[in-house]
């Protein structure tokens, strides 16, 4: 696409996002919200599954971790949101760091080892139940406040987690760009030859770890104070697997297709579960479908059936 | 004190014996079809499911073990056969296809057989507790899960260790081209340690059943720790299998004694020490 036509759809994208809570009702804001949020999760997997090669099934840990630490210190300790929502960020960063000891290994075993972090981290949220509330939760997490600034409906949240998303688009953009993550896409296509040309290969893909699970913590942040409550569920396999299935659908290695993917994937959920009850299963098929069909997500699907489509024109 | 030690480490040894009929099937597949198969806890609790309901209408357990795993074999064989074969070496594609798998069938299982907690009927034989030398009282089942895990493992070993199809096999993960090259049909053979694997599965789902019981959720429970396992053991391999299995079951037997709400988390100190130490887990090789 030309530069100029790709200005103009990114200026009617970001006025249609701006327009949109006027516009439409409170339950498309809030499902809007919802699908920026975990767009802003699935773009954390893929920093390391686009650009880094890493297949990581542990960022519901980071998510859950950040959202656990603000709504504990919000709720139980009174901690205004100018420290609390900080320190969830800290909190799933550390998580992070030390979770990243998985980098060590690549593959298969790194795929297998993530899966099993996060379950333990799902495991310690679901058993320490005098800390973390066990399968209820935190409950009545308040919109966040800064000294006189407050938000005071999911209207103005809205607009926050917006900006948000495009500050941190942002930095993506900046950080894929950069030295860093041109040596990381190095590394994704041979990391022997990466590493013959002197490159630390391993510290390059933990540094990275850390900065993904960085943003997963910001989305955990953004999350429990749109929801108002969290629990084990948040930080459960499931929220790890569909972020990772979000970046896939969408296109791997983009900045909008993480976000194309949780816009398609919260839409499906929420018109299936209204009128079907084995809405897992569905979504177990969309799985299937994806792998067989769509490997490359929407962008390769489209590819492929223009290439199908010229052929039987020429033939 | 010490008599409830000795008792964790035989409720460990029993869960070791489980996780053992789980993990040597994962570890199995993956040493010689290269597959990554994450629906393992499926199998494992709708075989379960399945075993539950033929103990129920025939009254034997002995049928229930059959069945339980021969459902599980025909249905490994047609997710194989139509499924993770179009998957091909794609290990990323292979986890997200067997989760979808995992969720339709954990979904199905559960508006089939409903969400609570339900116990497979033990053998009357085994029911009821024994005396173990030393004045220890233990549920019979348990122990003879111990004696049923060791047989399972013995027969395998020596299956895979001395027999012709064993050497095949081991041939076929180390280099699956040349043994299809010296005329061994490895279609049929990789049907073949399949069909062992889902079998292993399904029965492990009948025999846990009837002491961890079978709910929803159950399947990812356990394929985790069987995961932890394979990660410990290294994956591919049937020792790494029995060593492993025998590390992540004690463990889990103290930490839940020792530590009740942290019980997830001592599963973390092996996987830690080994990332440190020798990320491809004891037995592993490079892959």
């Amino acid at each position: 696409m030309p530069r100029a036509g790709r200005i103009a759809l990114a200026l009617t994208a970001l006025t249609a996002a701006v327009l949109l809570p006027q516009v439409a009702g409170p339950f498309w804001t809030g499902l809007v919200t919802q699908m920026y949020i975990f767009g802003l999760l699935a773009l954390s997997v893929d920093l390391l599954l686009g650009h880094a090669g890493l297949f990581s099934l542990c960022h519901a840990s980071f998510f859950a971790m950040a959202a656990y630490t603000t709504a504990i210190l919000q709720v139980r300790y009174a901690v205004p949101t100018a420290l609390a929502a900080p320190a969830g960020v800290l909190a799933g960063t550390l998580l992070a760091l030390v979770l990243g000891l998985a980098v060590r290994t690549r593959g298969v075993y790194f795929i297998l080892i993530t899966i099993a972090f996060g379950y333990v981290v799902w495991g310690v949220a679901h058993r320490w139940s005098s800390f973390t509330g066990g399968d209820n939760g935190v409950t009545n997490v308040p919109f966040p406040a800064v000294g006189a600034w407050r938000v005071e409906s999911h209207t103005e949240y809205y607009y926050l987690v917006l900006a948000v998303v495009l500050l941190c688009a942002l930095g993506y953009r900046i950080l894929v760009a950069s030295p860093f993550g041109l040596a990381l896409r190095g590394i994704k296509a041979s990391e022997t030859r990466m590493r013959s040309l002197g490159f630390a290969c391993g510290l390059h893909l933990y540094a990275a770890f850390v900065v993904s699970g960085a943003l997963a913590s910001l989305a955990g942040v953004l999350y429990v104070y749109y929801n108002r409550f969290v629990n084990p569920v948040a930080a459960s396999f499931p929220v790890s697997v569909e972020a990772a299935l979000m970046a896939i659908i969408g296109g791997t290695g983009t900045i909008v297709g993480p976000f194309i993917g949780s816009w398609i994937m919260l839409g499906l959920r929420n018109w299936v579960s209204s009128f079907f009850a084995l809405y897992a299963s569905v979504m177990g098929l969309v799985f299937i479908a994806v792998v067989l069909w769509a490997p490359d997500g929407l962008v390769g699907l489209a590819g492929r059936l223009r290439a199908r489509a010229q052929k039987a024109g020429a033939g | 004190m010490t008599s409830s030690a000795v008792l964790q480490a035989i409720n460990g040894t029993s869960l070791a014996a489980l996780l053992f009929l789980l993990a040597s099937g994962f570890t199995l597949t993956f040493g010689l079809l290269r597959v990554v198969n994450m629906a393992h806890g499926a199998y494992y609790l709708l075989g379960g499911y399945v075993g539950l309901t033929v103990a129920e209408r025939t009254g034997s357990f002995a049928l229930a073990i059959l069945g339980g795993g021969a459902s599980i074999v025909v249905l490994g064989y047609l997710i194989d056969r139509f499924l993770i074969r179009h998957t091909g070496d794609n290990h990323l594609a292979q986890v997200l296809l067997t989760v979808g798998v995992a969720f339709v069938i954990g979904d199905v299982s559960l508006a089939v057989w409903g969400g609570d907690s339900l116990k497979v009927p033990v053998p009357v034989a085994l029911r009821g507790a024994m005396e173990l030398p030393g004045g220890l009282v233990y549920p019979t089942y348990r122990f003879v899960l111990i004696l049923f895990g060791i047989l399972v493992g013995a027969a395998l070993w020596i299956l895979y260790r001395k027999t012709q199809i064993g050497a095949v096999v081991r041939a076929g993960v180390d280099d699956r081209e040349q043994v299809s090259a010296t005329g061994i049909n490895i279609d049929r053979l990789f049907a073949l340690v399949s069909a062992l694997a889902s079998f292993l599965a399904g029965m492990a789902g009948v025999v846990g059943g009837a002491f961890l019981t079978l709910y929803p959720g159950a399947d990812w429970e356990i394929l985790v720790v069987a995961l932890v396992v394979v990660i410990v053991g290294g994956l591919g391999s049937l020792e790494g299998a029995m060593l492993g299995a025998l590390i992540v079951g004690l463990l889990d037997a103290y930490g839940r004694w020792l530590l009740p709400e942290f019980s997830y988390f001592v599963l973390f100190g092996p996987m830690a020490v080994l990332l440190l130490v020798r990320p491809r887990g004891i037995f592993g090789r490079d892959v």
